[in-house]
């Protein structure tokens, strides 16, 4: 057994090193294609956090004293429940209100341990009817005025037009992520067709003296595995880049204070790491799986 | 050791090479396939190892029934028979030593049988002293040599030669054909299709003649016509 590894090992090597212009730009392509997947996860994580309030047609907030008393409550419930004006709502209370403040500050434990759920405001969160800027600006001042209440916090503009455009941004980095996963699977086929084309006689003899198709077939899908892994390998460090150059940009912007939400979670990172290898190893398994059944058969 | 029950085969556009052939080789013997190109003689030598399959008729080799064999079973199969060709077919970037080690490293032999046979199978076709060249270094006889030793490191029960002595001098085809005879003394059934006259009279072993893919003569100690 242990000299069988040693052969594949030996040989995938040589294949790698024989093939090396190919090789090379077959890695690359799979590191530019998996950091855009990569890149793409975080913005799209960054911007559900940031916007996490505002999501589903929630476009203003309206938050109570922690110390609001039930008739308080009761009046605005009434208001909400019987308003044509509103559309629908939820009730956050003040534990829901902690867990939400604590996925959302989950990489500065410090914030989190000076709060309790005790002094978390409780909230409505409200979908009006009428989604037009002036309306939902009219509402929320209608409802500041009500007592009990300590803020109302509207989804802006500058929000919404920055959810658009985080959302566009990690879709077009997706799409262009799959159409170069794609070429990726190509290039490395095309690697590991020239590599079995570079030995047909070595694969001859083998057949010849009665190797399996399996020990032909291994050492070029292993060739195709470490272009997918070496290929995403590179991409993990431009996970890094990102977060600490671009989402700490948006965090450290006064553009919108609850932007300073747009992070992601420390675990997050090697999570979206070790998905981008897997992806690596599979799309590189992929190319060359195809290559070797269209072209080692016996 | 091989059967043919009215085997026959026909490729593409027609042509027939192997009709209603059948045969018996015994383990340890010595059989010569001849006859004009084209008659049949490598079809024959492909179909026993499977490298073709019958169109119709039964082909046993080893036991096997070739038919019935799944692919995945081939390999195996094949580690029974050695075969050696006129364009020897070795790799031109290795060794003496490594093209015959590679016979037995691709089926997974360890390497301490490996370091212990490959000397002796070069003893055996007397290329010890040569170990180290590459093919290009050697003569054709020298060469065939080699594919010889890779065909026979492994002690297969059968050995299978298309023209082995076709691109040789005589002399040297001489010293190829005591090689094959030694072989099948240890008792491997060898299978050899060739043109050369010389050889075949020399030997006075069996003789199949094929013509156009049909067995016109078998005899045991025959001559080349």
């Amino acid at each position: 057994m242990i000299y069988r590894l040693w052969y594949f090992i030996r040989e995938t090597v040589v294949s790698l090193w024989r093939n090396l212009s190919l090789t090379l730009a077959a890695i690359l392509t799979v590191g530019i294609s998996l950091s855009l997947v990569g890149t793409s996860l975080l913005v799209r994580e960054g911007a559900d956090r940031a916007t996490a309030q505002f999501q589903e047609g929630v476009e203003f907030i309206v938050f109570m004293n922690a110390d609001h008393t039930p008739d308080q409550d009761t009046a605005i419930r009434q208001v909400l429940d019987t308003s044509p004006a509103i559309g629908g709502y939820s009730y956050v209370d003040k534990l829901a209100a902690y867990e939400e403040f604590q996925t959302l500050f989950v990489d500065k434990p410090e914030l989190i341990e000076s709060v309790t759920p005790d002094v978390m405001p409780p909230s409505y969160r409200i979908v009006p009817a009428d989604p037009d800027a002036a309306n939902v600006a009219e509402l929320a001042r209608q409802f500041s005025s009500q007592p009990g209440v300590r803020e109302v916090a509207t989804a802006t503009d500058a929000i919404r037009q920055i959810e658009d455009f985080s959302t566009r941004v990690s879709q077009v980095l997706l799409v262009a992520a799959v159409v170069l996963v794609a070429v990726s699977a190509m290039l490395i086929l095309n690697t590991v067709f020239t590599a079995i084309g570079a030995r047909r006689e070595e694969i001859e003899v083998m057949k010849l003296v009665g190797a399996t198709n399996w020990f032909v077939r291994i050492p070029f899908m292993l060739e195709g595995m470490i272009h997918g892994l070496i290929g995403a390998a590179l991409a993990i460090p431009s996970l890094f880049i990102v977060e600490n150059q671009v989402l700490s940009f948006f965090q450290e912007s006064d553009v919108v204070p609850l932007f300073r939400g747009f992070a992601v979670p420390d675990g997050f990172v090697w999570d979206t790491s070790l998905w981008l290898l897997l992806l690596g190893g599979a799309v590189g398994m992929f190319g060359s799986a195809v290559a070797v059944t269209r072209y080692l058969d016996v | 050791m091989i059967r043919l029950e009215s085997v026959s085969k026909v490729f593409k556009g027609d042509v027939t090479a192997l009709r209603d052939a059948s045969a018996e080789i015994q383990r340890g013997e010595f059989v010569f396939l001849v006859g004009p190109s084209g008659s049949g003689k490598s079809t024959f030598i492909r179909l026993l190892n499977r490298e073709e399959v019958a169109d119709s008729g039964r082909i046993m080799v080893a036991g096997k029934d070739l038919g019935s064999l799944s692919s995945w079973r081939v390999p195996y199969l094949r580690r029974n028979i050695g075969c050696i060709f006129q364009d020897y077919k070795l790799l031109s970037k290795k060794t003496v030593a490594e093209n015959v080690a590679f016979g037995l490293e691709v089926i997974g032999r360890p390497r301490p049988v490996i370091k212990r046979q490959v000397p002796a199978i070069l003893e055996l076709v007397g290329l010890s002293r040569k170990a180290d060249r590459t093919p290009d270094e050697l003569s054709g006889g020298e060469q065939q040599r080699v594919s010889i030793a890779r065909a026979f490191v492994n002690r297969p029960l059968i050995l299978l030669a298309d023209e082995p002595t076709g691109n040789l001098d005589p002399a040297t085809s001489v010293g190829i054909m005591r090689l094959l005879d030694r072989i099948n003394r240890s008792g491997t059934t060898v299978v050899m299709a060739t043109h050369d006259r010389s050889v075949v009279d020399t030997m006075r072993r069996r003789v199949i003649e094929l013509d156009r893919g049909v067995i016109v003569r078998d005899e045991s100690r025959g001559v080349y016509d």
